[in-house]
């Protein structure tokens, strides 16, 4: 389906995903506690966090998909951390030339049963449009769709993958800062016990 | 794969459609039958393509929970920190 190996994209997906975490975190530790509204609630790190997952695959994936344009052009114009705007722009040039592969559907004169077909099917495509990112555009037809929607779900499924490597390896590391705190506790507490 | 002018061909969309069927998690395939209609896999697709959206979604609850507890300007972490004062 895509001519790089998987594994490339998991690691391009990665890079840019931690280079993008790394990004929130040092904006987020630069603005103390004290300062209202700086700090960025709960929500919005969550939200922060999944917009780069997906600018990070969208990114990874590189030339050849629809549906990579769909989230990264929103993303850019959307971005106010500048850094993190130029992260975008960053990996946006590892693209070539975005060439469209959707072909439209000849317009000449189609046999009754065969238009028949394709309008079913456009109706049946209706709910996967809206799914796949780009998928609205009514100039992409069914044919281009489907190939959307196997490109789009085999890295949809790395995506996964990866978040729960990374969501694993933040636990281990971040867990002994935990302990250390909880460690803390336990014999604060029992020197006041005594 | 070459962009193609011209219609679209049913057979080209079976295919595809069952090219896609392939990349289903296997106990929706299991259930399909081999001959599952297009319209049933076009709407497993799409309640496929949803269930990974929410672990997605999850995954970013839970990540961006543990690096707040990584941050030190965080509520969470200031929490940890007036139970040892």
């Amino acid at each position: 389906m895509q001519g790089p190996s998987t594994k490339s994209f998991r690691q391009a997906f990665l890079e840019n995903l931690l280079v993008s975490l790394q990004l929130q975190q040092e904006h987020t530790s630069k603005h103390d506690s004290s300062s209202v509204g700086a700090a960025m609630s709960l929500h919005e790190r969550k939200l922060a966090v999944k917009s780069s997952a997906d600018v990070a695959m969208a990114a990874a994936r590189g030339a050849g998909a629809r549906w990579t344009r769909a989230i990264l052009a929103p993303a850019s114009s959307a971005c106010k951390v500048q850094r993190c705007r130029r992260i975008v722009i960053r990996c946006r040039g590892r693209k070539r030339s975005l060439t469209t592969r959707s072909a439209r559907a000849g317009d000449g004169g189609t046999s009754s049963g065969g238009e028949i077909a394709r309008r079913l099917v456009s109706r049946r495509t209706m709910a996967l449009r809206e799914v796949i990112p780009g998928g609205r555009d009514a100039a992409v037809d069914e044919a281009t769709l489907l190939r959307e929607a196997m490109d789009y779900v085999v890295h949809l499924r790395a995506q996964v993958d990866v978040l729960r490597q990374v969501s694993e390896a933040v636990q281990r590391s971040g867990s002994s800062i935990l302990q250390v705190l909880i460690r803390g506790l336990v014999a604060y507490v029992k020197k006041r016990e005594t | 794969m070459s962009s193609r002018r011209g219609r679209i061909t049913d057979e080209e969309i079976n295919e595809l459609i069952s090219k896609l069927q392939a990349l289903l998690p296997e106990s929706s395939r299991r259930r399909a039958a081999s001959r599952s209609s297009a319209s049933k896999l076009l709407k497993e697709t799409c309640g496929y393509i949803k269930s990974l959206h929410q672990e997605v979604d999850d995954l970013s609850d839970r990540l961006s929970e543990l690096m707040s507890t990584l941050d030190d300007n965080s509520p969470q972490a200031e929490i940890i920190r007036s139970l040892l004062r």
